[in-house]
């Protein structure tokens, strides 16, 4: 079977998991709403974040590949596009948070309320957020995210394009090849830039005071090993519909292989980047370390446990990355894990603007800990994830049938 | 068996090598008398070394009031290099623990030579704190022993004693890899040689016979040597990193030096790597192992690690501005505009504009391009580490103190004197082993030699 076909029963399961998560957002709007329906915008932000992440790294995890000769994905490469591809609702629901901006529909962004840079009760003026206000602005947020997301968009489309045409028309000379290598190349410098830039802007500038230089890395590999962690879901699920039988456990094996070494690869970036606040106890610095350990302490060991421990000493063992069973819940694990540390990274901070820098971080679902709704969301967003990656994969065939390196990839062995 | 192989792989072995010519080719620059053109390079070597001697026993003797550090700038010229020879001494280990697990097949052209480059530096790399400590006969109490020295006890708060750890673990696994590869290669030239000679190659190769148990105890070894590895390519450079960025010195405190360091030492080893292979390739007739194509692959992760360098130094300086925090602000001016200007304008277009022109595919496969470029970013790669250290250093919180530091003779000997060292030590090591691996390289001669792969191959394999 090469060509995915999109059964109907499939579409309605998703589309049932959509609605459920727009009850589950729409709920937020209401339950526990503190004036500015903080839980409902910060949910929609948080997801929005993730999964439109999630495709960025899949177009760089192509591009990476292609750039770098390998051979051994090719044959399930089509799952990447598709993956990528989904930068554009991704673009289009970042477009409603910064319609927020521009309407004053939300509160998720100190340096965006208009009162921040004027001097408070007692004449004080935020000397900080107005040093930042050349960068923390709505002009820069909306032109930014529409420049770099839309960039990202038109490589995801050409590749695609050059990938699907060669299925068609591709020669021995290998012209659609040598296209896709050369704007793989160009991409990637490109990526390594503003993946940086729109990190600040949607990620780091909720606690807008604070900063870290590797702050961009650290959130860009918790999207790679989500995407290679949602990646291998999808695998065994397209394999156990008989889909993709030339993908092997071979494949499957170096699959986790990258998930388990970024998985490490993540952990040292954690560790790098809370070991070096914590030495110094620079007060500007460690007020975010500090919030988080002492009022999210259940997210802020439990990310480690998860993001770390858990595919450490699971998938160091040759076989556990051979066993689709081991290696599916180790993947669903670090998924929902790394969904979790971006819910760490956003909502103490959101909720400490929320509240003005005046409350209490007291228990709280969702804040302290997704509830149930929180997860409600999260099946919708994934469900419509899902749908747009199926009705892409549906598009064309599965297997790029004129990729030079298919017969490499079709004799995989590690 | 035979791999499949796309088709349009470079081969990576190429002159219809079929293996016994392998083992004669690499074998020979072991077994012929040296080249007037390597007793003219191992002169030039040794007296930097004799001279290097020279200068160490005029810092004990002198005392470190013999080089130009002061109350204001206490590290210089001594820890730059430190910093840099670690950083060349990346490169070997990364390519044979961390590519061979991503199974880059080129990397059995080059893995010898670079990881013997590799502990050359990291030797040349250790003789720096020892001799900064001006009592070097006081070096051992950098080890934690019970002791009678009342409270002296080393401290395990400070990265300088993590440092210690390191280094001298990276530097005993490294030699051990290194070491365990050779081993069935000491067993190919003994094999050919005679009397005396076969004799020591003999005991150096553990009389090794070949037999399928020591390959397969070599084979688990080098996994697990491996496996030990490639953590420890990251660790060195992120605790050397950890030596500025656990202070509260702006400019050294960031917390992107981990990772940006680990990458700009990949970026410099490689850079060596291309210095040393491209003169060895000519001079030891191996241009069939390390050909045009393991050159370019190399300028590649060049490129690659130089543009990840650029990528944080610019986030370096956007956070600077974007934190608010003046002093931190102050400290990039003064890196961009104050008094060492040049080091940070070298540094910049050593290491990140200059290397773009390795997009060129033209470039990358030029002989001389690459030779100038490597020369280029060693020279860019010891400015970042200056760059960090003295300029930082030069203009602290009291202006009071700001001062200036230029090296005296004996610092700029010291450095000279490393490089003596280092190629002594890579010289004779072109002497003594092969300096491509010879059972590697047959591994892979079936799917990437020339008779197999690209255009010449021969159409009925």
């Amino acid at each position: 079977m090469n060509q995915f076909s999109f059964e109907s029963k499939q579409k309605s399961v998703l589309i049932g998991g959509m609605i459920l998560g727009l009850i589950c957002l729409a709920a937020t709007w209401w339950v526990g709403d503190d004036g500015h329906h903080t839980r409902f915008w910060s949910n929609f932000l948080h997801n929005s974040v993730f999964f439109t992440g999630i495709a960025f790294l899949a177009l760089f995890i192509n591009t990476a590949f292609t750039t770098a000769l390998a051979g051994w994905h090719v044959v399930f490469k089509r799952v990447f596009e598709a993956y990528s591809l989904f930068l554009i609702p991704g673009l289009v629901l970042m477009l409603v948070i910064i319609a927020g901006i521009w309407g004053h529909f939300h509160h998720l962004y100190h340096w965006a309320d208009p009162q921040a840079l004027l001097p408070n009760e007692e004449g004080y003026i935020d000397e900080i957020l107005t040093g930042k206000s050349g960068f923390l602005n709505k002009y820069w947020y909306t032109f930014g995210t529409l420049i770099i997301v839309g960039m990202w968009i038109f490589f995801a489309l050409r590749l695609r394009r050059f990938s699907v045409e060669e299925d068609k028309s591709g020669t021995t000379d290998y012209a659609h090849y040598k296209k896709t290598r050369l704007w793989s190349a160009i991409f990637l410098p490109l990526a390594g830039f503003s993946s940086a830039a729109i990190v600040w802007q949607w990620v780091m500038s909720t606690d807008s005071h604070w900063y870290s230089t590797l702050f961009a890395w650290y959130t860009t590999i918790s999207w790679f090993v989500a995407a290679f962690a949602s990646i291998i879901l999808l695998m065994i699920y397209l394999k156990s519909k008989g889909y993709y039988e030339n993908v092997t456990d071979e494949h499957m094996h170096d699959l986790g292989k990258y998930l388990f070494a970024f998985s490490i690869f993540w952990t040292y970036l954690w560790f790098s980047q809370y070991m070096l606040i914590w030495y110094s106890n620079n007060g500007e610095e460690t007020i975010y370390f500090h919030l988080r350990r002492q009022n999210y302490p259940v997210l802020f060991y439990g990310n480690l446990v998860l993001n770390f421990l858990v595919p450490f000493f699971v998938l160091m063992r040759n076989d556990t990355k051979r066993k689709f069973g081991t290696l599916a819940l180790v993947a669903i694990l670090t998924l929902i894990g790394h969904w979790i540390d971006f819910f760490l990274m956003l909502k103490p901070g959101i909720r400490e603007t929320a509240m003005h820098g005046h409350g209490e971080h007291t228990f709280a679902l969702g804040y302290s800990f997704p509830g149930v709704l929180e997860f409600g969301i999260l099946v919708g967003f994934a469900s419509g994830f899902l749908y747009f990656v199926f009705s892409k994969l549906s598009q064309a065939s599965l297997v790029p049938e004129n990729d030079p390196y298919l017969g490499e990839s079709l004799h995989h062995h590690v | 068996m035979s791999a499949v192989v796309s088709p349009i792989r470079e081969p990576l072995i190429i002159g219809h090598k079929d293996y016994h010519q392998i083992t004669e080719d690499i074998c020979a620059p072991t077994e012929k008398t040296p080249s007037l053109m390597w007793v003219i390079a191992f002169s030039i070597s040794a007296s930097l070394l004799a001279f290097y001697v020279f200068c160490v026993g005029w810092t004990i003797w002198v005392g470190i009031g013999s080089w130009d550090l002061n109350r204001t700038i206490n590290w210089g010229w001594d820890i730059t290099n430190f910093v840099w020879w670690v950083g060349i001494g990346h490169a070997g280990t990364l390519i044979s623990a961390i590519l061979l697990l991503f199974r880059q097949k080129w990397r059995t052209g080059v893995n010898r030579a670079a990881e013997a480059m590799t502990i050359f530096a990291v030797m040349c790399a250790g003789q720096f704190p020892l001799i900064h400590m001006g009592r070097l006969w006081l070096g051992f109490f950098i080890f934690p022993y019970p002791n009678t020295r009342g409270p002296l006890w080393v401290n395990f708060n400070s990265p300088l004693l993590w440092d210690v750890f390191a280094i001298s673990t990276y530097f005993t696994v490294s030699l051990l890899f290194w070491y365990t590869g050779l081993v069935p290669d000491l067993a190919t030239v003994r094999d050919r040689a005679k009397g005396l000679r076969r004799k020591l190659y003999d005991m150096a190769s553990f009389s090794w016979n070949g037999s399928a148990k020591h390959w397969q105890r070599w084979e688990s070894l080098s996994l697990i040597l491996a496996g030990l590895a490639t953590p420890l390519v990251l660790s060195v450079h992120t605790i050397v990193s950890f030596d500025f960025a656990t202070s509260v010195i702006p400019g050294w405190h960031t917390t992107i030096f981990p990772p940006y360091f680990v990458a700009g030492a990949i970026f410099s080893g490689f850079a060596m790597v291309q210095t040393l292979m491209l003169i060895a390739r000519k001079v030891l007739n191996l241009e069939e192992y390390i050909t045009i194509e393991h050159i370019d692959v190399m300028n590649k992760v060049i490129l690659l690690t130089g543009s990840i360098v650029g990528v944080a130094y610019l986030t370096e300086l956007f956070i600077a501005w974007y934190s608010g925090y003046i002093y931190e602000q102050f400290a990039f001016y003064n890196r961009v505009m104050g008094p060492y200007w040049w080091s940070y304008l070298g540094m910049m277009s050593c290491n990140v504009i200059s290397p773009q022109i390795f997009w060129s595919r033209k470039i990358r496969r030029s002989i001389w391009w690459t030779f100038f470029m490597s020369i280029f970013i060693n020279i860019g790669m010891w400015f970042e580490r200056f760059v960090i250290i003295a300029t930082t250093l030069a203009r602290d919180y009291l202006p009071s103190s700001w001062s200036y530091y230029s090296p005296t003779w004996v610092e700029i000997g010291l450095f000279a004197g490393t490089l003596g060292l280092f190629f002594t030590l890579f010289l004779i090591f072109t002497r003594l082993a092969p300096v491509v691996a010879i059972a590697e390289v047959k591994s892979i001669l079936k799917g990437y030699g020339d008779q197999y792969t690209g255009e010449n191959a021969n159409q009925h394999h």
